[in-house]
């Protein structure tokens, strides 16, 4: 399997997407076993491709740029041509795997998670579709193509949170995260006809080189990147778009692990990934993403605080990871984004698998309706607390190497070093309450509790395969382990983008970071396992807070206003506009002023003969006249 | 095989086939419906053979060339002087796929109507071999002949076979709209006549053929006085902003069929006559006044979203919609460049398609609710799975999503207007996010969410309209995945149009 | 020897002719009564009548184009009064009068 065979990749789960679509009542199984086997096959593929990368990546050396195919798929002869192509590098093996591995285990989950629903099928059908459009982003070399698979994953996002369609909240938590972040694709898209306007090319490397030799002009530049990076913040729920985020719980949790955890919703770090150099170019780009990421880590970390739905807390957990992700993208450190991106899949989609198992065994996903289930489910319980362990950065799991690497990218830059320091404690907090809350404790609502047992396996199997990976993941960062799997030169160099041994370990980071971590664990051990009654009484104390962060800063209300009353006004008024001013007065007045002449004229006629006979001979002479007057 | 015959077929067709209805007892009114719909698919196949039969890179710019001579050298004509002269080039190739495609879909979904259906078939006809004409006519005379053949017969359709609404705060009675469809159009083509006739005299050939008056270059301050006629007049068939309203009351006032029809394919009449007379006649006369279309286009795209958001009737918003999307061809024809022009015939194509398929799919419900008030609807999805699948692939298509038609078009006409205004640009693209709003919205409030208990007994699509929309469907993918065959057989003639750079 | 018609001057002819048509259209203009309307019209036809023979016998002796539609005008003249008096009776006994003043159904 070569490089240049990625192109197959994502049509394979598009054929299981349209034969699923057009057969799938008449398929034994509704055709789940075509979409997981279509998965299953793309896995082995990017492994493949991943060991021919890594092949040519030691033949050729450090400069292997990655290897390309495109195709011609529109011309206007002289003018424009539109081409589909893919494009394999370092950082596209990184986003494969992780696509490819998490879409398989969520689709193996979802064999039993999602037995028995009544658009089964349909469902296994839209998860194709995804996974399809989501390996053209990854692989996508130009902007089009890259353009053209954004769209379809959010589209894909919107069926799936839309999935409960019976649900009220489910269609309006869909179509609230579409337009959300279609918003952002407004200017993704007006960055991406920029960009060829000035250039004359859709083709990602091509428009850097262009932009890096002083062919765009600044203004155009700026602008670009601007706009390009709202398309990123609206996909990656950067604030301000984050809001449809949390909403996107509605949908089924497997869809929530792979869809708005480990892949869609990391499509912007990748974008911002691939087009850094532009963003360096300009003045004030990559601060922006650094403030941008450290404002919505920050705020995600709070919200994340007070949510009491299981999936919700997990649902900013993961804003708060993406905000971080940019942040490293911001200080230059596109390593560290990946290498945090990659464990980031792992550790999350678990988080969010686990909670699956919870809610499937309970029925419930509240935490104020869980709490002691680690005797019913211990698999979950364990391999669920890995999850969350990680995600606070507990030393030696996946997530501390990674989070490590951004706060050592951070070093230079002291209050973003401070506010991004400040947020490791109560990340892990939160994460320590959403574990205490559900898995320990007093069961709140014993019936629930009695029946609560550990799923098919299914739903453990991917758990623990997942747990393994969010325990070992972190370790590719090591050359020695790099090189012990067989890639010369250690795996960070895949995940390092070309500058092997970048990874970087400080000791006085580490230990500052996992005091604040355990700070942080032991604070919510203390207010929710040791003494249940601190959190009323901080409550009652910091109640405008409580309240602040439990409303989510307002700002789901403020959007709704401004469209309610803002939006809808307006366009109430050009439509009265329209039906009185344009058509009642403007097109209709064009008829009544026909129909008033008329009535005008009418009166000419007085229905007395001579005055007619009158008019003849008065026009008869005057025509008389006229004709003698023009031939004289 | 490339004749002429072809084209002269697609109109002869549907001519003889009223004329043969007219001897058909009505009450035979299922044999009435067989054979109508069999006509459609003769003339949806005929279509299809005419755009693939369609030589790609000849040397002859109107291919299916053929000419009979009706008058000549009498009076003020000369040689040629008023010719059936049909020709197509790629524009014309696409715009008879569409017909084709829409007027089987269109005689499909017409299957259900029940009262008077031989006279409806008759008129349903004569509007189609008109439209038909249009797009095959290549001499002035009978293009306008055409023109008119296309039109009138609206005017009974929706003052026969329409329906009248009422709303809270107003009402809008089938005569009302019909009357002011008809006498909007008929205006506006006054000026599309008066232009013609300046044409004639001023090139001083005695001919109305348009490849021989293609040939003459007109001065430019007669192209500059000329060109706002055919401008405005063709414009307005298009849902030129203001002289939009007919177009939304028109739609909503008609039967479904005839929406269709109407929105998919007599609203590019328009929009191909802008091509036809303005802008290869008068080149000039159009690079001076193309500014102002881009403006009013841009308004149109904006006005028309913005409008579509606050309806509250179904089948407004998709008229405001057309409005809307109208906008998008006006402003891509505007940028007299080739990506441009191209995107808007492109989405000529397109927005032919989906909202036909729209307007069945509204049609569908409306007859089995008898009310199209969005907010009376919830949870759809469940009582009609297809009906919901058919309707968001429509809407989805029209808010450019990436694999629909719609997005090919769309993002043509967007790097079109970007390269001369990058401003426009940009606010065109905003109205494809509002766009989004509005589509997303009804589907939110009608298709999904709990179901509403009113609506038990409503069926999923009909047999026929499954058949109508499936076409469509397959026309708005093959489009947006594969859109080569249309770009190679549009942009070729693009190219040819003068003053194009 | 030319013919005895053309020892008159045409002048006289269409001055006759012209007085002839005058008389008819201030007869129509002015009249109330309908008959006499009728009878000035008369006028105005005989008028046209003597033009059409004058000019004829002037211009083309040799053909009798002129005299041919003296006829058929004395034919029209004489089917036409027949009928507007068919016209003018219906009216007077709808409308008990035969003034045209009175007569103005014919509007809005």
């Amino acid at each position: 399997m070569n490089m240049t065979d990625a192109w197959l990749l994502p049509l394979l789960p598009a054929a299981a997407f349209v034969a699923l679509t057009l057969l799938g009542p008449w398929l034994p199984r509704k055709g789940d076993w075509l979409a997981v086997g279509a998965i299953a096959t793309v896995f082995v593929m990017v492994l493949l491709i991943a060991a021919d990368f890594t092949d040519a990546l030691a033949a050729h050396g450090e400069e292997f740029a990655g290897a390309a195919n495109s195709t011609q798929w529109l011309e206007v002869p002289g003018q424009l041509e539109l081409r589909l192509g893919v494009h394999v590098d370092a950082t596209t093996i990184v986003m494969l795997t992780v696509v490819s591995f998490v879409a398989l285990m969520v689709q193996v989950y979802s064999l039993g998670y999602m037995k028995g629903d009544s658009r089964y099928g349909w469902y296994y059908a839209v998860i194709s579709l995804f996974v399809a459009s989501m390996l053209a982003l990854v692989l996508a070399d130009n902007f089009l193509l890259l353009y053209f698979a954004w769209e379809l994953v959010g589209v894909c996002s919107y069926l799936l949170i839309g999935h409960y369609n019976h649900l009220r909240s489910a269609a309006e938590a869909a179509k609230k995260a579409f337009i959300t972040t279609r918003l952002g694709d407004v200017g993704l898209l007006i960055a991406i006809i920029l960009l060829w306007r000035a250039t004359g090319t859709f083709n990602i490397q091509e428009v850097i080189a262009a932009a890096e030799a002083g062919e765009v002009g600044r203004e155009v530049l700026t602008a670009s990147v601007v706009l390009l990076f709202l398309g990123a913040m609206g996909k990656s729920a950067q604030f301000p778009f984050h809001v449809w985020l949390p909403d996107a719980m509605e949908g089924p949790t497997p869809v929530s692990a792979l869809i708005h955890a480990a892949t869609m919703v990391v499509a912007g770090v990748y974008l911002v990934t691939r087009t850094l150099p532009l963003f360096q170019l300009v003045h004030g780009g990559p601060e922006l993403i650094l403030a941008v990421g450290l404002l919505t880590t920050f705020m995600s970390a709070t919200m994340g605080l007070v949510m009491t739905d299981i999936k919700k807390v997990i649902a900013y957990s993961t804003i708060n990871s993406l905000g971080l992700m940019f942040v490293a993208l911001g200080v230059g450190a596109p390593a560290a984004a990946m290498l945090y991106l990659f464990t980031h899949a792992f550790f999350k989609a678990l988080l969010f698998l686990g909670a699956g198992s919870v809610i499937h065994a309970t029925e419930r996903q509240d935490v104020s309706s869980l709490g002691g289930l680690w005797s019913k489910m211990p698999i979950t319980c364990v391999t669920f607390a890995v999850g969350a362990l990680s995600m606070a950065g507990l030393p030696i799991l996946a997530g501390f190497w990674a989070k490590d690497e951004i706060l050592v990218a951070l070093l230079d830059n002291k209050a973003a070093f401070a506010l991004a320091m400040a947020t490791v404690p109560l990340t892990a907090m939160y994460m320590a309450r959403v574990l205490i809350l559900t898995f320990f404790g007093d069961p709140k609502e014993p019936e629930s509790h009695e029946h609560a047992h550990e799923g098919s396996p299914f739903i453990f199997v991917p758990l623990v395969l997942l747990a393994v990976l969010t325990v070992f993941a972190g370790f590719v960062a090591f050359d020695q382990v790099g090189e012990l799997m067989g890639f010369p030169g250690g795996i960070g160099e895949i995940i390092f983008l070309g500058h092997p041994h970048a990874f970087h370990f400080d000791w006085n980071v580490a230990i500052g970071s996992s005091a604040l971590v355990l700070a942080g664990l032991a604070a919510g051990w203390f207010a929710w396992a040791a003494r249940p009654s601190v959190p009323g009484v901080c409550l009652s104390m910091l109640r405008p807070v409580h309240a602040l962060f439990a409303n989510k800063y307002y700002l789901d209300d403020i959007y709704q206003a401004a469209i309610d009353r803002v939006v809808l006004s307006i366009a109430r008024l050009v439509a009265w506009f329209d039906r009185n001013a344009v058509n009642d007065t403007g097109i209709d007045g064009g008829g009544y002023t026909a129909k008033f002449a008329g009535y005008l004229m009418k009166f000419q006629q007085t229905g007395k003969m001579p005055n007619y006979a009158l008019g003849m001979v008065i026009g008869v002479v005057a025509l008389t006249l006229v004709a003698f007057t023009l031939k004289g | 095989m490339q004749s002429g015959y072809i084209l002269l077929a697609t109109i002869a067709v549907p001519l003889f086939a009223a004329v043969a209805l007219l001897f058909v007892p009505s009450r035979h009114k299922d044999a009435i419906r067989a054979f109508s719909v069999a006509v459609g698919f003769a003339l949806f196949g005929l279509s299809l053979y005419a755009f693939f039969a369609y030589q790609l890179s000849q040397v002859e710019q109107y291919q299916f060339d053929m000419r009979w001579m009706w008058i000549e050298n009498v009076g003020i004509l000369g040689e040629n002087g008023i010719t059936l002269h049909l020709g197509i080039d790629g524009i014309g190739a696409a715009m008879l796929l569409l017909t084709g495609i829409v007027t089987f879909a269109g005689t499909l979904i017409s299957a259900k109507i029940d009262y008077r259906n031989k006279d409806y078939f008759i008129l349903l006809f004569l509007l189609v071999a008109g439209v038909f004409g249009v797009f095959a006519s290549l001499d002035l005379f009978f293009w306008f002949f055409f023109y008119e053949l296309a039109v009138l017969p609206m005017y009974l359709l929706i003052a026969v076979w329409g329906s009248s609404s009422v709303f809270s705060t107003f009402a809008r009675t089938k005569e009302y709209s019909a009357m002011k469809l008809t006498m909007v159009l008929v205006g506006a083509s006054v000026l599309i006549f008066i232009g013609i006739f300046a044409v004639f005299v001023e090139a001083g050939l005695g001919t109305f053929d348009l490849p021989t008056l293609y040939e003459v270059e007109f001065d430019e301050n007669f192209q500059k006085i000329i060109f706002p006629l055919f401008m405005l007049g063709c414009g307005v068939l298009a849902g030129l902003w203001p002289f939009h309203t007919w177009s939304p009351d028109g739609h909503v006032a008609a039967p479904t069929a005839v929406s269709m029809l109407h929105a998919g394919v007599l609203m590019k009449l328009g929009a191909f006559g802008i091509i036809r007379l303005g802008m290869q006649l008068l080149p000039e006369g159009a690079e001076f006044w193309m500014p102002v279309l881009i403006i009013l286009g841009t308004i149109n795209v904006l006005y028309g979203a913005i409008s579509a958001m606050a309806q509250t009737d179904f089948k407004y918003m998709v008229g405001y919609s057309s409005v809307s999307h109208m906008g998008y061809v006006l402003m891509g024809l505007a940028t007299m460049n080739a990506v441009g022009v191209n995107g808007a015939v492109l989405q000529m194509f397109s927005h032919g398609v989906m909202t036909a398929l729209m307007f069945a799919m509204v049609g569908s419900l409306y007859d089995q609710a008898h009310t199209r008030e969005l907010a009376a609807f919830g949870g759809l999805v469940k009582r009609m799975p297809h009906f919901v699948a058919f309707f968001s692939i429509a809407g989805l298509a029209s808010l450019g999503l990436p694999g629909f038609s719609g997005f090919v078009a769309e993002f043509n006409i967007f790097l079109g207007v970007f390269r001369t205004y990058p401003a426009l640009g940009a606010l065109g693209i905003l109205g494809a996010a509002i766009t989004a709003v509005y589509i997303l919205r009804m589907m939110a409030r009608a298709f999904f969410g709990p179901e509403n208990d009113k609506w038990e007994s409503l069926q999923d699509l009909s047999r026929v309209e499954y058949a109508g929309g499936a076409v469509l469907i397959a026309f708005i993918i093959l489009m947006g995945v594969y859109p080569s065959p249309f770009v190679d057989r549009i942009a070729d003639s693009v190219l040819r149009i003068p003053g194009i750079g | 020897m030319e013919p005895v018609a053309q020892q008159i001057p045409l002048e006289h002819f269409l001055a006759l002719s012209a007085i002839l048509f005058s008389l008819g259209v201030y007869g129509v203009l002015t009249r109330r009564n309908a008959v006499l309307i009728l009878m000035s019209v008369e006028l105005m036809l005989n008028a046209a009548s003597i033009n059409m023979v004058a000019f004829a016998a002037y211009a083309s002796p040799e053909k009798f184009t002129g005299m041919i539609f003296a006829v058929f005008i004395i034919t029209i003249a004489a089917a036409e009064v027949g009928l507007a008096l068919a016209i003018i009776l219906r009216i007077f006994r709808n409308l008990g009068t035969a003034n045209v003043d009175e007569v103005d159904e014919l509007k809005w």
